[in-house]
């Protein structure tokens, strides 16, 4: 396998990085660990002339956990074995140390997991393999093999680290031609999109880092993943609840899910009722069963959608109990 | 690079995409993929390979525990198993077999069913504290 | 080192076999120095790659190379024309070609060769060549292959259908046995294809020198089949043809066929004159596949009211892909394969392998042996169940005898099942735990047993020996073995070691293994069939008993003792009675050399003649087979469907152990295997085409899903194995698919017949029987559980 020709900038700060953004306009990608995107190119999977790496800036490998500031370039190596990061935001060093495999996590950053490419049967595939199915609307094609037409990609996130940011309110800094700004991580990831453009990264954005708000008095969260092997996988299912309790009754519930759709979701309209209420097994089981007639996972991953979708229930059931549980 | 300009073909190439961990290597200590290492990138940093971890004419002590509890079959994925077990025997140095388990996850081995290489691990992390004991 | 002197005509005991030597090229393994394929390098050396057929069916009307071939860099363009004779592993169903010739018959297919100066050069050259194809029907179910079709995959495929093979068995009557059985069950079942994933892809570099030689080195497993192959196709006599085996990393079946990218690489290396290496892609492995077959089967067992077996009826449908391959064995061990380890005197068999347009299937260890298993041990676990006995009880009951023949005229030689039975069950507390666990966790126990080296070797003109080793002398007393077997990680070349070493007295330091080198080894026909210990062994033995011959004449020379007196120990050759007395090894070495100048020996294999006379007789046949008992423990996520093996109590006997190490290798790697086909592998075909051709979504077991494994080594010698030793190799993964399903079955209450089984089945499987029983429940206890340990032979027969 070899990578087709390309040029690697290598920036030493982000003003620079983003003039070359400017500069290399629609011709770039970012570089940001490269364990997601270098396979990608080597599959031919819509491979660009520049290649702007992020390694040599560097502020975006700042990793403050205890004041909830995490660059983009941190690595998931980093971020797994931090005692700090695990007291404070638990779901995201679990969701960091169950991503792909430890030689992946190595070389593999927050940032770059957070835009990891969505995935699918169909795309994920040699450019010979594309070639003799007629290529897709991701890469080189016309139309979706999933769900057939021509609108839409339904190609799966696969991150693992978004929901487990999202259940804990993070925020992510996005510096570009056009400025500085900040938003809810949820707002990165528009539901409306047709799928091939999934975030709402404007041109040239370079995601910068996460801000995390400081855990208030009581928060509890979990990541829990669902794969076929314990390693390698990419999730099939992922899910991350975070949960303060004041006397028995629900103060704050976020659950958050990745895997299971083109973009990583949160599902405040089905938690936010239970804020002030106990919960009991039966507000929890139907918690998980409005949650999974919610969700609309596509047959493009390897366990059938069908059970994935149980999956939800059971998987948000066992991480709010693990949590109830331990309190 | 490291196969085709230096000559060092200890590193395997098993997948090219990630997704084996013959071709492990340290970066900076930190066992690394090569495949998915711009070379440019590496610049500047420090490389170990497999041939690069023995001293002259011997075994390191994960090498030699690998030869003796029969962790390598075919040798293809040796090289890779043993970069990544000697790094994290350094990080780890009296690990549980659990984590033995999850440290090495990232590189497949397709003829031991990985028991032996676990057993290998074990034994080497026992025989450096010994050596580690006996030299303090 | 003297040997204890001990007075009486001792046993000397052994000192290298049955020891845990390390391989003995462990160490170049570790430090990165084995060379494989892809590790060699030849000056001016080209790459070569090749272009894939995108269509799993069809014709190729015109295939264009003019503009590829004038592009920067290309040094050949090959298409299948020039080089359009058959070939095959099997002498009778030659149908593949080096690339694809006026047909293409799965998505994969070498259609056209590139050598350039880099991978780059022959993408760009891809580019420019014109395929024009019409497509063709395609058949991507065997079920549909079976039938009269429109078009047929390869003229040779059977009257009007797609079936490259069919077989019809039956011995004693089958009708009548099953008519007056007491009890009967009967289990169908579906398995995935499954592939050998080693690690390292397939590789090939040749080279063709201008005094027209080639020289061809391959990651192969049967490097003589590869020659065979090169001199057939080339239309080179093979003397001119020298093949070289470096290192291999992994098998297992899979580069046990010559192949078409193997043939395409030399006759690149010919039009060019300059060396030509071709290294796949992973992809590239998957679509070369020759994996085990997706399969279709049905077993009947009968059996009277004591509980003995009466019949056994089976059916098979293997879905062959584009190839034969080994088909044809692969279609008689599915049903001949089916009846040991136990008795049966009714059977009947009708297997039928289909060509289909995926890519070929092929042999993949304990190749033919492991899908009716798991089918018979089921039904085994079924039977016992509906007759109220403990599952280990009705096994005990119906093992084959040792020194005995079966139905269909196998003879079968040592047989420790029933020890490897009472092992497992012994050690895994197989009373206390079957049927009686928590809902959720189980325990099973099923048996196997397999070929220790096919006693027919596949190419039988001239006849030959299957394996000869020669030994040759230095004037040092080091000793090169050169013998064509091929260590594929196996460790083969260990035990070839041990066996001279053992022999002639002497350290593994002195034995020096020759590689692989078709111009000095003399001819082994490959590491398949679980064939080298046994075969290669019993040659090497016989070599070194020639040369120890030479020796201890020389010996006898210097000593004045008689040659019967005298014994090879630690390096010399000395008196039995007065060890004191003695030569060293080298003193005999340059003795016997005196008036050559060299020392040599040699010695071979050639399997007794045996099997019946009926068609398709010799399939099966072997001069031993291996015997197993596995038990597994088994948890399950009743909410998820994940399924964890606890642990694996794996009863075997390969005779002696040459290597308790190695044998524990292969036991615990054949677990990993088989417990991937089990619980997540599988070739996911979508119509024609492979949707998951890459090793992260093909999904072989991680280390953490690996069950602690105990294994028992209780065989006795085999009394023509080299040391009474059997085979290790493939027969350890049989056992332990259906102890796992058997297992699944006491923890849930519900029988797997759709393999892998993935959680999302186990949970679909839950979801139904809740519905259909209103409950999730173990299984009842039988009525009739095992007799108290100690009480061993309890046999009625």
């Amino acid at each position: 396998m070899h990578l087709d020709e390309f040029q690697l900038h290598q920036p030493e700060s982000l003003p620079e990085a983003i003039s070359l953004a400017r500069e290399f306009a629609g011709q770039f990608d970012y570089l940001a660990g490269g364990t997601d995107l270098l396979p990608n190119y080597k599959m031919h999977l819509n491979p660009r002339p520049h290649l702007i790496s992020l390694d040599a800036i560097p502020e975006l490998h700042r990793f403050s956990p205890d004041q909830g500031d995490l660059g983009a370039m941190v690595r998931l190596r980093e971020m797994e074995g931090s005692a700090g990061l695990a007291s404070r935001y638990p779901a995201v060093a679990q969701a960091a140390r169950e991503v792909a495999t430890p030689l992946v996590r190595a070389s593999g950053t927050l940032g770059g997991n957070l835009l990891v490419e969505t995935r699918c049967f169909f795309f994920n595939q040699s450019y010979f393999w594309r070639q003799s199915l007629g290529f897709c609307l991701k890469a080189d094609g016309d139309r979706c093999h999933v769900v057939p037409q021509k609108e839409k990609c339904y190609a799966t996130f696969s991150g693992d680290l978004a929901p487990a940011l999202m259940a804990l309110d993070a925020r992510v800094r996005l510096m570009g031609p056009e400025g500085t700004r900040e938003i809810p991580l949820t707002d990165l990831y528009p539901r409306d999109g047709d799928g091939i453009r999934r975030t709402s990264l404007r041109a040239g954005e370079v995601l910068e880092g996460v801000t995390l708000p400081p855990p208030v008095q009581g928060l509890r969260s979990i990541y829990l993943k669902l794969r076929v092997r314990p390693s390698y996988d990419f999730p099939e299912l992922g899910v991350a609840v975070a949960l303060c309790q004041d006397g028995g009754r629900v103060s704050h519930l976020r659950v958050a899910l990745g895997g299971l759709e083109m973009v990583p979701r949160r599902m405040d309209a089905l938690t936010d009722p239970l804020v002030g209420s106990q919960l009991t097994g039966e507000s929890l089981r139907a918690l998980g069963e409005a949650i999974r007639s919610a969700v609309r996972p596509v047959h493009n991953t390897f366990l059938a959608p069908d059970y994935r979708r149980k999956m939800t229930a059971v998987l948000v059931r066992r991480a709010v109990r693990s949590l109830t549980e331990g309190s | 690079m490291l196969r085709e300009d230096l000559g060092l073909t200890g590193s395997k190439r098993g997948c090219d995409l990630g997704t084996c961990g013959c071709c492990t290597v340290l970066l900076d200590g930190v066992p690394t993929l090569s495949c998915l290492t711009l070379a440019k990138l590496a610049e500047g940093r420090e490389i170990t390979t497999i041939e690069g971890i023995a001293p002259p004419g011997g075994l390191h002590p994960v090498q030699k525990a690998f030869v003796e509890k029969g962790a390598t079959q075919c040798g293809f994925c040796t090289p890779g198993f043993i970069m990544t077990a000697v790094a994290f025997l350094r990080d780890h140095p009296s690990p549980t077999r659990e984590e033995i388990s999850r440290a090495v996850s990232g590189n497949l081995c397709r003829c031991t069913g990985y028991v032996k290489i676990l057993d290998a691990i074990e034994a080497a992390s026992r025989a450096m504290a010994r050596e580690g004991a006996s030299s303090a | 080192m003297t040997p204890a002197a001990s007075g009486e005509a001792p046993a000397v005991p052994h000192r290298l076999i049955g020891a845990r030597v390390p391989l003995v090229d462990a160490s170049l393994k570790v430090t990165g120095r084995a060379e494989y394929t892809d590790d060699l390098r030849r000056p001016n050396l080209l790459v070569g790659r090749i272009l894939k057929s995108v269509h799993p069916h069809a014709r190729i009307r015109k295939i264009d190379v003019t503009e590829a071939r004038k592009v920067p860099g290309v040094a050949a363009v090959l298409t299948g024309d020039r080089y359009p004779r058959t070939f095959g592993v099997l002498p009778m169903t030659h149908d593949e070609t080096a690339l694809a010739v006026d047909r293409v018959r799965y998505i994969g297919e070498g259609v056209v060769a590139v050598a350039a100066v880099d991978e780059e050069t022959c993408e760009r050259a891809f580019a420019r060549i014109r395929v024009e194809y019409e497509p063709l029907p395609v058949y991507d179910d065997p079920k549909v292959s079976r039938n009269p079709v429109a078009v047929k995959i390869h003229e040779r495929a059977l009257r009007d259908t797609n079936l490259q093979k069919e077989v019809f068995q039956h011995f004693g009557d089958l009708p009548g046995a099953w008519r007056a059985a007491a009890h009967s069950v009967r289990v169908s079942a579906r398995y995935a294809g499954v592939t050998h994933a080693f690690t390292e892809p397939h590789a090939v570099l040749a080279e063709y020198s201008p005094d027209g030689r080639l020289t061809v080195w391959s990651a192969t497993q049967v490097p003589h089949y590869l020659h065979r192959a090169l001199s057939e196709v080339l239309d080179l006599p093979m003397h001119r043809i020298r093949v070289i085996k470096p290192e291999v990393g992994g098998g297992f079946g899979g580069k046990s066929d010559p192949f078409p990218h193997e043939i395409a690489c030399a006759a690149l290396a010919m039009e060019t004159g300059r060396p030509v290496k071709i290294v796949f892609d992973r992809d590239d492995v998957f679509y070369t596949n020759h994996g085990r077959h997706p399969t279709w089967n049905t077993v009947g067992i009968a059996a009277d009211a004591l509980g003995r077996f009466t019949a056994l009826d089976v059916e098979a449908l293997l879905d062959g892909g584009a190839w034969s391959s080994f088909g044809t064995v692969t279609t008689y061990y599915n049903g001949v394969l089916a009846m040991g380890p136990y008795q049966f005197p009714n059977f009947r068999y009708h297997g039928a392998r289909a060509y289909t347009n995926h890519p070929p299937s092929g042999a993949m260890r304990a190749h033919g042996g492991t899908n009716i298993r798991y089918s018979v041990e089921v039904a085994v676990d079924m039977l016992a169940e509906e007759m109220g006995w403990d599952p280990t009880e009705l096994r005990l009951r119906n093992f084959l005898p040792p020194h005995s023949t079966t139905v269909n005229e196998f003879r079968i030689t040592s047989n420790s099942v029933r020890q490897c039975l009472l092992a497992a069950r012994e050690r895994s507390g197989w009373r206390e735990k079957f049927r009686a666990l928590p809902y959720g966790q189980g325990i099973g126990i099923a048996c196997g047993f397999y070929i220790s080296g096919s006693n027919s070797p596949i190419h039988f003109t001239p006849k030959f020996p299957q394996c000869t080793v020669h030994l040759k002398v230095d004037m040092d007393g080091g000793v090169t073995v050169h013998c064509g077997a091929a260590d594929i990680g196996q460790g083969s070349k260990t035990i070839l070691a041990q066996v001279v070493g053992e022999v002639l007295g002497i350290p593994l330091d002195r034995i020096r293994i020759a590689a692989v080198d078709s111009d000095t080894a003399p001819i082994d026909i490959g590491s398949y069939s679980s064939r080298v210990t046994f075969m290669m062994g019993n040659a090497a033995k016989r070599a070194a008993e020639d040369l120890r011959r030479q020796l201890v004449q020389a010996a006898s020379d210097l000593t004045g003792y008689a040659r019967e007196s005298l014994e090879c120990g630690g390096d010399r050759i000395y008196v039995r009675h007065r060890p004191q007395v003695g030569v060293s090894f080298l003193e005999a070495v340059h003795r016997a050399m005196e008036h050559t100048g060299a020392l040599h020996a040699s010695g071979s294999y050639e399997s007794a003649p045996m099997g019946g006379t009926f068609k398709g007789a010799r399939a099966g046949t072997a001069p031993a087979y291996s015997f197993s008992a596995y038990a597994a423990e088994v948890e399950v996520d009743v909410e998820t469907g994940f399924v964890r093996v606890r642990k694996v109590w794996a009863g075997f006997d390969c005779g002696r152990p040459l290597n308790p190490q190695s044998v524990e290798g292969q036991i615990e790697g054949s677990i990993h295997m088989g417990l991937g086909q089990l619980l997540s592998e599988s070739l996911n075909y979508r119509g024609p085409r492979l949707m998951n051709p890459s090793l992260l979504d093909y999904k072989i077991v991680m280390p953490q899903d690996m069950p602690e494994v105990e294994c028992l080594l209780v065989g006795e010698d085999d009394p023509e194995g080299p040391f009474g030793a059997k085979e290790a190799g493939e027969g350890p993964l049989i056992p332990v698919l259906p102890a796992v399903g058997n297992a699944l079955y006491d923890a849930l209450g519900v029988r797997f017949l759709d393999l892998p089984i993935t959680p999302d089945k186990v949970l679909r499987a839950l979801e139904e029987k809740e519905r259909r029983e209103g409950r999730l429940s173990k299984p009842a206890p039988p009525a009739v559980m095992p007799v108290p340990a100690g009480g061993t032979d309890h046999a009625p027969r």
